[in-house]
């Protein structure tokens, strides 16, 4: 009983190390490969399916973007903007007017 | 600007009101857009930005909270350097600079400026694109020459099917260039202006400086900005925004079902519309008579009718229609109001226009999110008061 529960804790620091590892490298990828058209907003905003997500990269990839690893980038915004999650409250803009 | 004439001690008051709700929206992030008060930030490169639903209740929509839909890198253009090319079927090729432009007969149309895709991110399944809410749309007054005075200095032939605006803007790698194809007969309407001007003053930059396609009635992809080539011919052009970006299905299909590409065809006019604007959702007003607010517009049309429920829908009550009935402009629209208990009650709004179009319950699932228009809805809390 006492082994299995090391197991399993051992096994939750190590699946949690390795879904961080993914999520960084998810997170770099898409600030590294999808910011020389657009800033990243436009892609945290949306909230979609790993069909529609894996279009949008191949859309993209169609238009010049060159993603060494589509399928991570894929699995990484499929995770972390999925269509299961709620929407994020919208950001606001600073006071640029004159007055 | 009051429409109806002079304004009175309750238009004052609900200036003043409108006043404060726009002050309580407070910069929430460290990107501030030079000539814009705080805005809804969906895109910062390029800038794509909504207007908060506070700042409406004025027929006119200042240029300082009007929203801002970019496709591609924002272009500078100095105006030293402008020209307009006019060419293709043509009886001459004319490069026209902004003082040639301004010398012709200046004309100005107040219109409604709605994206294609304004409420997009309304629409169950979501789908791909800005996630605009209810603020991509605005009422300006645009001045410039009409477009078929300029199509008539090049000697244009007027029976050709297509006039095809290209800007200065351009695409990085390999996106595609934003072209667009208008069709002769709305190109030659008089409506249909090449602005230099927006509410009064030169276009700013993110507005299309120093030259715009206005193309009233018609949604935003219509209004090309930075125009410096216009192009007459026979086929529409070819490229991803007219085909098959901004299309939307000849028929209706299921929600999240994809739809065939040949099924799709291009936007023509924008359907009718109304937004409740003077209360936001989840107000809290005391128990007294109140003033419901808001407008409604309807494309090519105009609106006749506004109405409004404060249960949800089961009782419709006409509300009083405050500004002319002007094509391609919104109607402001007010109704009295005394709740009749305490408690929380959804108000909405639904316009009918001169084509005889209602707004619908639900709005039609289509795979861009375009020309979402169902009933407006809010909700209000009423609280006794001491």
């Amino acid at each position: 009983m006492k082994r299995m529960m090391m197991a399993a804790v051992f096994c939750a620091a190590v699946c949690q190390g390795a879904d961080t590892a993914s999520l960084e490298a998810g997170k770099k990828a898409e600030a590294t490969y999808c910011v020389a058209c657009h800033s990243t907003r436009l892609i945290d905003s949306q909230r979609l399916s790993a069909a529609a997500w894996a279009k949008e990269v191949d859309k993209m990839a169609g238009w010049g973007a060159v993603v060494p690893d589509k399928q991570m980038l894929i699995d990484y915004l499929a995770a972390e903007y999925s269509n299961t999650k709620p929407a994020p409250a919208p950001a606001t803009s600073g006071n640029g007017a004159k007055h | 600007m009051t429409v109806s004439g002079l304004p009175n001690r309750r238009h004052i008051i609900a200036a003043m009101l409108a006043a404060t709700a726009a002050k309580s929206i407070q910069a929430q992030d460290a990107v501030t857009i030079a000539g814009k008060r705080p805005m809804i930030l969906h895109n910062d490169r390029p800038e794509d930005l909504e207007t908060p639903v506070q700042y409406f209740g004025e027929w006119l929509t200042s240029t300082e909270v009007f929203f801002v839909r970019q496709h591609l890198p924002r272009p500078v253009v100095k105006e030293a350097e402008f020209q307009l090319t006019v060419s293709g079927r043509t009886a001459r090729t004319i490069q026209l600079s902004v003082s040639d432009l301004r010398k012709l007969p200046q004309h100005k149309v107040p219109a409604v400026l709605e994206c294609t895709g304004n409420g997009r991110a309304f629409y169950q399944p979501r789908v791909p694109g800005v996630q605009w809410g209810r603020g991509a749309v605005g009422n300006a007054e645009w001045s410039g020459p009409r477009l078929a005075d300029v199509l008539k200095l090049a000697g244009a032939d007027m029976n050709a099917a297509y006039v095809t605006a290209n800007g200065a803007d351009a695409g990085v790698a390999k996106t595609p260039d934003f072209i667009r194809s208008l069709p002769m007969r709305k190109a030659i309407d008089p409506s249909t202006l090449l602005a230099l001007d927006m509410n009064g003053a030169p276009l700013p930059d993110l507005h299309g400086f120093p030259l715009r396609l206005i193309v009233p009635g018609w949604d935003g992809t219509s209004w090309v900005k930075w125009v410096n080539s216009l192009s007459v011919a026979n086929e529409q052009d070819t490229g991803f925004f007219m085909n098959p970006a901004y299309r939307y299905p000849k028929h209706p299909g299921a929600p999240g079902l994809p739809v065939d590409r040949a099924d799709l065809e291009v936007i023509e006019g924008m359907p009718v519309k109304s937004y409740i604007t003077g209360h936001s959702d989840g107000d809290k007003i005391p128990m007294r008579s109140a003033t419901l607010r808001g407008m409604a517009w309807a494309g090519e049309e105009h609106v006749t009718k506004v109405e409004v429920s404060t249960d949800g829908g089961s009782i419709w009550r006409e509300a009083q229609l405050s500004s002319q009935a002007l094509p391609f402009t919104w109607r402001l629209w007010s109704l009295d109001w005394k709740p009749p208990q305490p408690g929380y009650f959804t108000i909405l709004s639904r316009a009918t226009d001169s084509a005889g179009r209602v707004q619908p319950i639900v709005a039609p699932w289509n795979p861009s999110g375009y020309l979402f228009n169902a009933i407006d809805r809010i909700g209000i809390f009423v609280t006794e008061t001491a």
